[in-house]
This record gives C-alpha cells, structure tokens and sequence, in this order.
C-alpha cells in the first residue's frame, strides 16, 4: 500500500510530473494530494466502461456479431433465470476464496496458498463424510467445522516461518499449494479412489453429506454460507476489535508496534481466518457442487481469490459485488465457448481486460491529468 | 548583481485546497536567498514549481529576464534549475556514481560513467566533500546523502539550486558545514535558494529573505538589519511567547536506565553502558551530537529494540524484557522523532490514530463491537483542547501538516495520563509556533507530575526546557548539569573525547 500526503500534503508531491506535448494542448501529469468518494467511484466505472468496451472489441474481432454483444452477455446471463442460478453457483467459491484473501492482505500476509487450503479444506470435509457416520444432522455441520480447520492447518506452517524465521510467505504458500495437490492426487489415486468406477475421485457423498438445494436452479446452502461470512467478514473488519487492530497492521505496522496494538497475534488471526475461509470454499465445492473429492476442484481458484481481493480493495461488501460478476463471466465466457465458439483463450482476454482495467484505475486515483493550453 | 529568477504572482491550488494565493518570489545570482515561512505557509509548493514539478495555476515565471513556462523536471534541468528534496532521491542499494548517472543520462555508457566518476571527484575535492563514486548510498550518512544530492544537482548543471529544508536532517555541526558548502557556491556566482525555518541560519548565511505566510509573500527583507525576533515575528504574524519555566516539583524516580547496551541494526555497539534516572515532575534532557547512541537508546526504552546487557524499570517495575504493549500499561508514553513512520498511520482517519492506545481499555467498546461515536467524540475534544488545524470530518492523518501532526500524537500520548513520557526530537520540522506549544505541552506534562525524558539534537530545545541535562557521548551520559546549564560545558562534554 502507498503512503500518501506523508509530508502535511507538501512533500508528498515531489517526483512524479511528466509533460506530454501534442499540439497546442499539453497534459500534464501530477499526483493527487486527496480525493473524494464519489470522484473515485467516477474513475472506476470509467475504468470499468473502458474494459467493457475492450472486451466488446475483442469479441466482434472474433466474429461475434455486435449487435448481439450486450443482450447475450448481460441480459441473458444476468437476467435470465437459469442462467442467474449458474451464475449464482459460480459465485460461492469465489465469493468465500475472495473474503479469504481479502482477511489476508488486510494484515499484509500475501496469502497465495488459497488453493492448497482449499484442498485441505476439501480433504477435512471428506475425513468427517466417509469416517463419521452417525446423526446425519451433524454431519454437514461437523464437515464445514473439519473444512475450517483443515484450511487454517494448512496455512499454519508458512505462518510460522514467517513470524518466527521471517521466511517470504509469498513463496511458502504458494509453493505448498503443490505439496497439497500431490497429496490430492495420492488421495484419489490411492486410498480415496472410488471404489465404484475406479476413477480417480473420490466416492460419492452420501445424501446427509450434501448441502442442500435452496429451490433456486442448482444453487445450494453454500450461497447462504458464503453471504453469512460476507457478513461475518465485514462485521470482523468494520467493527470488532481485531479488525481495528488489523487497520493499524495494514497502514503501517512499526506505528501499530509503538502504540501498543498486539501486531502478532492480529496477524495470526487474521491469518488462521484466511486459511479458514478458504478450507470452507473447499468445503462448499466438495458438498455443494461435485459431492466428491475431484482432481481439479480446487483448480485457480486461488488466484481467482487474490484477483477479487485486489479489485474489491479488500473491502468484503465489494468482494460480494466483484464475486458476482466474476460468477457472471463465467457463465458468459461458457456462453460464449459454446454457442460462438469463441477460443477459451479469447474468454481469458476478455477477463484479463477488465481486471487490468480496473487495476489501471488506482494510477487515476493517484494521479491527475490535466490539459493545459501551451504557449 | 543580476536577477536569476522571479516568480510572479504564483497561484496554485489542490482541488480545494489553495496552496498558493499570488505569491512573489526573486533571486539574484551569487546570493544564498531564504524563504522562511511556517509549516504549510506555500514555501515548498512555490519551490516545486520552480522546480517544474507542479503547473502553476497562473502567474509568470522568469529566468533570467526571459518568460518561460516550466513544462516539467527535465525542462527545469534545462534551464539550470536543480532542487535538493527534504526527502533524498536516492537508489540506496546503487554506487554514488550510479545515482548520479541516473539523474544525468546521456552519452555512451561507458564515456559517460567514467566522465561522471572524473566530475564527482573533482567536485567533491572542490567542496571538500569527501565522497568517493563507488561508495554505496545506502551505507552512507544522512548529511552525505544531501552531499550526493547537491553534486547531482551541480553535475546536472544546475545554478539556481533549491535546498528544501536541508538542516531538518542534519546536527548542528553539519548543518553548519553544509551552510558553508553553500555560501562558498553562491559566491562561485551560483543562486541558491534556501527554504528553512529556522532563523539563525537565515541570519547568519543569508544574503537576502522572503517570509511567507498562508500561501502570500509578506515581506522580503535583508537579515542583517533584522534581529531573529523580527524575523520570527515576520513568519508568524505576531510575537510568540515561549512558556516560562517554573520550578520542579519533584517526586520518585519514574524511569530508570542502569548500564543499557545496545546494538544498532548494522550490529554496531553505539548503547555503550548507559545509565540515568528521571523523577516524577523533571525534564531530564539527553543532549549530544546525532549519531551518538540517541536513537538506539530510544528504541530500547520504547522496547522495539533488545538491549545486550543492563536493565530498565518504569514505575520501579523492571522492563527490560518486555514489550512495548507492557511498557505502556504501565504508563510510558512516546513522543517519536520520525512521526510518519511511529506516531501516525497517515491512511487512517484523525479518530483513529488518536483513540488506538487507548482502545485496550475498553473504553471504546469490548471485542465485538468498537465504539466509533465515542471515538470521534473524543477526538473531536482532543483537537479542540490541543488546537490541531486542518481537521475535517473524518479527515485522515495524512491531511495534516508537520505540527498538527505532531500535535496529534502529542494530544494521544498524553490522553492516558501517562506517567513517563519519552520525547525524541519533537519538534523537528516545525515551525516557531508549533515547536512552542509542543513545549507548552512538556512543561504542563512536567507540572502534572510525569516524569519527562527529552531527547534532542536542538541544543536550544534542551537548554530551554529541562531541569537537568545529561551529555551523551559515545554511547555513555558523560555528564550531569541541572538548570541553569553553561552552554559550552554542555558543548565540551558533547565533542569531548573522554
């Protein structure tokens, strides 16, 4: 994160000014001392407009015919019924692996492991599904419990090379998010591989197992989960205690030392709470979605995660918003495979666009154009 | 002599907020011309865009005689204009050589690090410097980075150079060396233009003054047939009465520091075996040259930094292994000397930065649910009683200027009624008033029965404020004075080599 108007405002200025000229209007090029709500709402629809209209480019390059860009891709995925519920589904796990990252970087823990504790998360919701038979009524609750744990055991080690040896936690995640796919695949290969078609996944779930549908195309109670924790989340950062102490940790850290904020211990709950929500991203997908451990259930969405965070600016209301949508492009880059056969690549591009769009709207932010007459 | 530069009738303004509102502005060749003004009063926004670094919003700038328009850094490069920052830019991990190539490019590579390695030497041997080109800007000190900075400016053929500030960083020692660098330049037939707040260098190195104030030139003016009264009263429109000291009421022994040792972070021993006490109701001054063990010594006592030896007890309880959270349960407060980095988190609002010490003890809520009413009452109360300017609803830290910053942190540190309060440089980079209600503050923290320990670079400061003074000196207080102190023993004790 920047420090900005670090000097009373006077200081914060020097070094970025840049002049472009171009005829008899020049743009000049200075950073912001401040600016307000809605003029940074401003710039990121205009950012966002900007991405659309690349994406839209892109697509008629592609053969795709103008005219039928925005009912296909907004109307039909957003206002149609089925097509909401599968926007909706698509929305859960990236709505839970979004406020995972998000709790994350608030404390300034680049949490890249998403994926491997989504998979720990999946491996402790089958542990209680194939081991725990008994009340059916527990048995989902105890899942989610064993998914939260799992996710939070497996973002422990780096936690404790980070605190203890100082050791990057960039590379520690991420580089366990190999260890927990080679584990995924022994599992499914070896002692979890289903017994019935001998393929490697899991067994099916039993039905007590499965979250239940909400009556609402394919969507389950993982939707309702994942708007609990949006709630949960936002009460936790805007209101608790914790989340006053991770404002601290985030803005400047020695300053949170000094003044007496218990900076560890924020930091490892907040990051307990990451690996947490993603094992519980797993748990919805294994209970939700696939009723099985699979090979690639956990595939990107941990960068999916990080992606969200960063366009949400960690803000967990705005991590529900960009969660949606992403759930939406989706859907509409399925669309768009099947029935124009556009290139997978294509459908990437497209998400690329308008996440680098967004991305590119923070320079606006801190910077202000200005076109000034030459003389 | 001729006119280098004038700067006519300046606006300029931040969506807002007016910055500058018509300022006038003119240097002669060959002369060291300052530009005092309190925090906030437009020097640096005028000097930036001297320096091109801001488009005014109207006025004229001539260099020369010749009306230019100064499109930018490079242009203003062109135009020999060269600014010396407050705050250096610098690569730290790259050789002298390189940083100076980075802001002097051009030519074949190889030609031109040599040729640049031939005028960093010969412009280094001129101003007695003393900086070799391969040296590592990180590894040097503060007052040698400035020195890169001003053969960066020169080697870049810079003639009007601007100095924003550039004793804020510096002990006396070096600021008064760097002042001597400057004049012996301007005598060479170069402007230099000094933006400063402190008035005896304005005194004793200026030719000429300008004095700002809210964004407007107000007078410019000859230091030498100004005394610094008149030149104070110039900069903050009306005379400033420091608070004048009353005896001490003394009580026990607050703060205790028996032999301490510390390590700097590059591992080199600079706490040598230091040892002092601070009563209830005393300003215990540590005076000294910069560089002598202060800092480290402040960090040990704050507990951001592990001593290797000796012991330290607030309230008579032994702390020399605890953490700072520990340390100000039991009433230690800390006035940092850099407070951008320590005392404020510039992102987050007023509220905030002013209720975070105290959130510990419930009085701003429970766990679950923090009291954001009862904070922005508080602060609301805070920046009345401690007169911080410049506050909004829900204004962040970071819109303050340097004194209401400090300020600020001064209104929370003293919110807990603490009963030892550490106060490193706290006025550095403030102006004439701000630095005397900072004062006022220790003063009435003294006369509430806190024990009060002051460390300070500023001689004057120390003197002026505290009822005894220690020396340090090679990481040891050397010597004891209590007030009233004689200046040059303090001074012979401080460059002594005992």
């Amino acid at each position: 994160m920047r420090e900005r108007g670090n000097d009373g405002g006077q200081q914060a200025v020097v070094g970025k000014s840049a002049a472009v000229s171009s005829g008899h209007w020049r743009a000049v090029l200075e950073v912001r001392q401040s600016i307000s709500g809605p003029q940074k709402a401003l710039i990121v629809a205009v950012m966002l407009a900007v991405g659309l209209a690349i994406s839209a480019i892109i697509l008629i390059l592609n053969g795709v015919q103008a005219s039928s860009i925005f009912d296909e891709l907004i109307v039909q995925t957003f206002f149609n019924r089925e097509s909401l519920a599968s926007v909706l589904v698509s929305t859960t796990p990236i709505l839970l692996v979004g406020l995972a990252a998000a709790i994350g970087f608030r404390v300034r823990f680049w949490n890249i492991g998403i994926e491997g504790q989504i998979i720990f998360g999946g491996v402790g919701a089958s542990l209680i599904a194939f081991y725990c038979p008994g009340s059916g009524a527990l048995r989902l609750p105890l899942m989610g419990i064993a998914a939260l744990i799992g996710g939070a055991l497996w973002v422990l080690p780096t936690l404790f090379l980070k605190l203890r040896l100082r050791v990057n936690e960039i590379i520690t995640t991420l580089l366990l998010n190999y260890v927990a796919y080679n584990f995924l695949m022994y599992l499914v290969y070896g002692p979890w591989q289903d017994p019935v078609d001998r393929f490697p996944h899991s067994a099916k779930f039993e039905a007590v197992a499965r979250l239940p549908g909400i009556g609402f195309g394919r969507v389950d109670v993982g939707l309702l989960i994942g708007v609990a924790m949006v709630v949960v989340v936002w009460w936790l950062m805007q209101r608790s205690r914790l989340g006053f102490y991770m404002r601290f940790v985030e803005a400047k850290t020695r300053m949170a030392i000094v003044v007496g904020v218990p900076v560890i211990s924020t930091q490892i709950a907040a990051v307990l709470l990451s690996g947490a929500l993603s094992g519980l991203a797993g748990f919805a997908i294994a209970a939700g979605q696939e009723y099985r451990l699979t090979q690639s259930f956990a595939l990107d969405f941990g960068f999916t995660g990080v992606v969200v965070a960063f366009l949400a600016r960690n803000n967990p209301i705005l991590v529900a918003v960009v969660s949606f949508l992403m759930g939406g492009l989706a859907v509409a880059g399925q669309a768009m495979k099947v029935f124009y056969q556009v290139p997978v690549a294509v459908v990437g591009l497209i998400q690329a666009s308008i996440v680098l769009s967004i991305a590119a709207s923070e320079f606006f932010i801190h910077h202000r154009v200005r076109f000034v007459r030459a003389c | 002599m001729q006119i280098a530069v004038v700067m006519e009738s300046i606006h300029k303004s931040f969506d807002r907020f007016v910055a500058l509102r018509g300022a006038t502005f003119s240097a002669k060749w060959g002369e060291v011309h300052a530009l005092l003004g309190e925090n906030g009063a437009g020097k640096s926004t005028l000097m930036n865009v001297l320096a091109g670094l801001y488009l005014p919003d109207s006025g004229c700038i001539r260099i020369n005689g010749e009306i230019v328009e100064i499109s930018g850094p490079a242009h203003a490069k062109r135009l020999q204009i060269g600014m010396v920052h407050q705050n250096f830019k610098l690569v730290m991990p790259f050789s002298v050589l390189d940083n100076v190539l980075l802001a002097n490019p051009g030519g074949s590579w190889r030609n031109r690090r040599s040729e640049l390695a031939a005028s960093i030497r010969e412009r280094s041997e001129e101003l007695d410097f003393n900086i070799s080109p391969d040296a590592i800007v990180g590894s040097l000190s503060i007052a040698e980075r400035q020195r890169i900075e001003i053969l960066k400016g020169l080697i870049g053929g810079a003639r009007i150079l601007i100095l924003d500030e550039p004793s804020a960083v510096l002990t006396d020692e070096e600021t008064e060396r760097m002042l001597q660098t400057l004049r012996q330049l301007a005598e060479a037939g170069a402007c230099i233009i000094l933006v400063t707040h402190k008035l005896n260098e304005v005194k004793q190195f200026a030719d000429s003054v300008t004095v700002m104030r809210a964004g407007e030139t107000v007078a410019e003016a000859d230091p030498e047939s100004q005394s610094v009264a008149d030149l104070a009263r110039l900069v903050v429109g009306e005379q400033v009465a420091e608070a004048p000291h009353r005896a001490p009421q003394l009580g026990g022994v607050q703060l205790a520091v028996r032999d301490l040792v510390a390590a700097s972070d590059n591992g080199a021993t600079t706490v040598r075996g230091a040892s002092f006490e601070v009563r209830a109701g005393e300003i215990y001054g540590i005076a000294g040259v910069g560089g002598n063990g202060q800092a480290e010594l402040a960090e040990v006592i704050m507990g951001l930094r592990a001593p290797a030896a000796g012991a330290l007890a607030i309230c008579g309880v032994d702390v020399t292994c605890a953490g700072p959270q520990r340390r100000r349960a039991l009433g230690l407060a800390y006035i940092p000397a850099d407070r951008y980095t320590f005392g404020l988190a510039s992102s987050l609002p007023i509220a905030e930065n002013f209720c975070v010490a105290q959130i510990r003890s419930g009085h701003y809520g429970g766990w679950t649910w923090v009291r954001g009413d009862r904070m922005r009452a508080d602060a609301a109360e805070a920046v009345k009683a401690f007169n911080i300017a410049g506050t909004r609803n829900g204004a962040k830290a970071g819109m303050l200027s340097g004194g209401n910053a400090q300020k600020l942190v001064i209104a929370r540190e003293f919110s807990g009624n603490p009963r030892a309060i550490l106060a490193q440089t706290p006025t550095r980079g403030l102006d004439v008033r701000a630095c005397a209600a900072v004062h006022e503050n220790l003063l009435n923290a003294r006369d509430r029965g806190a024990a009060v320990l002051l460390i300070s670079e500023d001689l004057d400061e120390v003197t002026a404020l505290s009822d005894r003074v220690g020396v340090m000196n090679r990481g040891r207080i050397v010597r004891e004075f209590s007030s009233p102190v004689d200046r040059h023993q303090i001074g012979e004790a401080m460059f002594g080599h005992a």
